[in-house]
């Protein structure tokens, strides 16, 4: 029974679980090096990342899944969830036992059922990305807009806005975790906080300054339709709540008040 | 600026009555680096305060009118400020708000001005310069005026994603007296004409490839409730019909708002929205759970129970089909069950293949066991159906559930 550490990436999870079997070893969790709490009592094994195990295990997960469980994996280890390592190796292991791809779709397993349940969390934090993001067009012709999600749902949105914008430049930042997305027109990448396109300082300019001409115009109309679309009559706030969760409101240019 | 402003106030004020919102169900993808995708999924991009969501920007082109509806804030004798956009505006403003993501397309909707085909014609206007010139492919929905010529509909299909007419009044004699310079056959006729084109459209597809898309997102209509004395009977058989005929893809209902002091229209205190709800509800059983109507509501019963919703009504009229076995019934059965939805009743199926199912199961997989607990076996339920009548479990199941939880309308007009 050893406790694994590994480097936080996606590739060093999937080594963990590689030397957990290879180990033939239950690990009593699979922790993070750079949260780890030094405790005296466990038996420690670090992993030292291995991109070929990493793929290994992919491979092994897809096999028994029918192609869907690497990105199922992917998906739960960008949650960030406390302790969401033990729960993507309990379900690796299930799938290796059992060798039945329907077995995801068994609910009362508990490890099955923690998967969907994480799964839709982290597709709801999608499809309000999809919605709730807002871009300012800056001077310099590109749109900018932050978020900061739930869950680290970046590399799970680039596609679906280069699809949707593919003739005008744009980043997507997400200053929780510090990093983002631009899109020039012809690719989309990574960027960081120290970007030599796009500085964070950039990111934020845009929303104070150096706006377009005319950004202040199209904000203003979509305030006012944004007002004049509420019935009155039917006024419910409690839903509108549910539907619009105070916590992305600080990026919604409909829910800023006061600013002419 | 400040007059685009005032005109987006007065237009989108008077478009908002219309229910519809869906941004799904068109797929039209972006090529060429053009603008904007459509693969499907509609999203809603804001909620307003009311609620509802805000998927599209929906105005009316005018709200000049010349019509007199006792229902419609534009009906001609209504004393309200007026104005109309220019094609170039409504253009602008969608490619405008599209880039900035705050909204999924246009919802076009127009009083008739002059004559329904100068007004289609408008219409089909904004819709051909959106895909031709900007290469835009977000979602467009457009009103089909009744009355307008078939040519200028098959246009409007060409390059808009949804049609729609509204209805309105649910019954011919209703409608004659609240608007009377509509008529049914006016109505139905853009849509039987539209849903033997969109039939076309789809067999050619089989032959030639390349043909274009007509009307992806098909029709929709709206019936308004409680604006005039049909019952939900009528409502539903008349939904009921224009699914399964005209094959809309969507009915929506629109608890009458008291906007006009009209005689001919009544005075509410307030929106008849729990009706509304049970009437979306009954819509829902309709379309996803395979009921039909006369098992929601009969001559006997023609109004929906406004104290439970009408699954829950189906069950405590029908007690010989309950108890269902959760681990023996078919899937149809378990769709039936209160308390259990579409996703509930597949996981349900797909899990006892693996293993007997019990009511913890259950509960952890999102069923609502407040409702369904009285109409289900499986180890682990203390199944007492037996002992009660229908109107003692009616008792029971409204004294579990709060009134806000089940009906979240009611917390502020209650």
């Amino acid at each position: 029974m050893s406790l694994y550490l590994y480097d936080g990436s996606f590739d060093g999870l999937l080594t963990a679980i590689f030397e957990c079997f290879a180990d033939r070893c239950e690990p009593i969790d699979i922790v993070n090096e750079e949260i780890y709490q030094a405790s005296l009592l466990e038996d420690l094994r670090p992993v030292q990342t291995d991109t070929t195990k990493a793929e290994r295990v992919i491979k092994g997960i897809d096999a028994r899944s029918d192609g869907v469980g690497g990105e199922l994996v992917y998906q739960l280890f960008l949650s960030e969830l406390a302790g969401i390592e033990l729960r993507i190796y309990r379900l690796v292991r299930l799938l290796v036992r059992q060798n039945d791809p329907n077995i995801l779709e068994n609910f009362a397993n508990p490890d099955v059922l923690y998967s969907a349940q994480v799964k839709k969390m982290i597709s709801r934090e999608v499809h309000r990305m999809h919605a709730f993001v807002r871009f300012q067009k800056a001077d310099n012709d590109i749109y900018y807009a932050v978020i900061s999600p739930d869950f680290n749902v970046i590399p799970l949105i680039g596609d679906h806005f280069q699809r949707r914008y593919a003739d005008q430049p744009w980043v997507i930042f997400d200053t929780r975790r510090h990093y983002g997305l631009y899109y020039d027109v012809n690719n989309l990448s990574f960027i960081d906080a120290s970007s030599d396109i796009l500085s964070f300082a950039t990111v934020n300019a845009a929303v104070n300054s150096s706006l377009d001409g005319l950004e202040d115009q199209y904000q203003q109309l979509w305030k006012q339709y944004f007002q004049s679309v509420t019935i009155q009559e039917r006024r419910n706030i409690k839903l509108h709540l549910r539907h619009m969760p105070r916590r992305y409101w600080k990026y919604l240019i409909e829910k800023q008040v006061g600013r002419k | 600026m400040s007059r685009t402003l005032e005109k987006l106030t007065i237009l989108s004020g008077a478009a908002k009555y219309d229910a519809s919102c869906s941004s799904s169900g068109s797929k039209r993808a972006n090529h060429n680096k053009g603008l904007g995708n459509s693969d499907g999924m509609g999203i809603c991009h804001s909620y307003t305060e009311d609620g509802r969501c805000v998927s599209l920007l929906k105005i009316l082109f005018t709200n000049h009118c010349i019509y007199d509806c006792a229902y419609c804030v534009s009906r001609r004798s209504n004393d309200v400020r007026r104005a109309a956009f220019t094609v170039e505006e409504v253009v602008d403003l969608t490619i405008n708000f599209y880039r900035r993501n705050y909204i999924e397309g246009l919802f076009l909707s127009s009083g008739i001005f002059k004559s329904a085909d100068y007004t289609m014609e408008r219409l089909v206007r904004v819709a051909k310069t959106l895909r031709q010139q900007h290469n835009f492919n977000g979602y467009i929905h457009l009103k089909a005026i009744p009355g307008a010529s078939p040519e200028l509909l098959h246009e409007a299909g060409l390059y808009s994603d949804r049609l729609s007419v509204n209805i309105e009044i649910p019954s011919e004699v209703s409608l004659k007296k609240v608007a009377p310079e509509k008529n049914y056959p006016d109505i139905i006729t853009p849509m039987n004409y539209l849903s033997d084109e969109k039939d076309r459209y789809k067999d050619e597809k089989k032959h030639i490839r390349k043909t274009p898309l007509f009307l992806p997102a098909g029709q929709s209509t709206q019936l308004i409730v409680g604006a005039s004395p049909e019952s939900d009977l009528q409502i539903l058989n008349l939904a009921d019909g224009l699914y399964k005929q005209q094959r809309l893809k969507r009915v929506y209902y629109s608890g009458y708002v008291p906007i006009a002091t009209d005689n001919r229209v009544p005075v509410l205190k307030a929106p008849p929205l729990v009706r509304e709800n049970r009437v979306y509800q009954a819509d829902w059983l309709l379309r996803f759970y395979h009921f039909s109507v006369d098992e929601i509501v009969s001559e006997a019963h023609p109004n929906l129970d406004l104290e439970v919703d009408p699954k829950v009504s189906y069950a405590l009229r029908h007690p010989e089909k309950f108890p269902v076995d959760i681990n023996k019934a078919d899937y149809e059965m378990i769709l039936r069950v209160p308390g259990i939805g579409v996703k509930s009743a597949m996981k349900i199926v797909k899990s006892r293949v693996h293993q007997r199912l019990n009511l913890d199961h259950l509960q952890r997989m999102g069923v609502a066991l407040k409702r369904a607990r009285f109409f289900i076996t499986c180890p682990g339920s203390q199944y007492q159906h037996k002992d009660y009548e229908a109107g003692r479990l009616r008792q029971m199941i409204l004294s579990s559930e709060s009134v806000a939880r089940q009906t979240p309308q009611l917390s502020l007009f209650g």
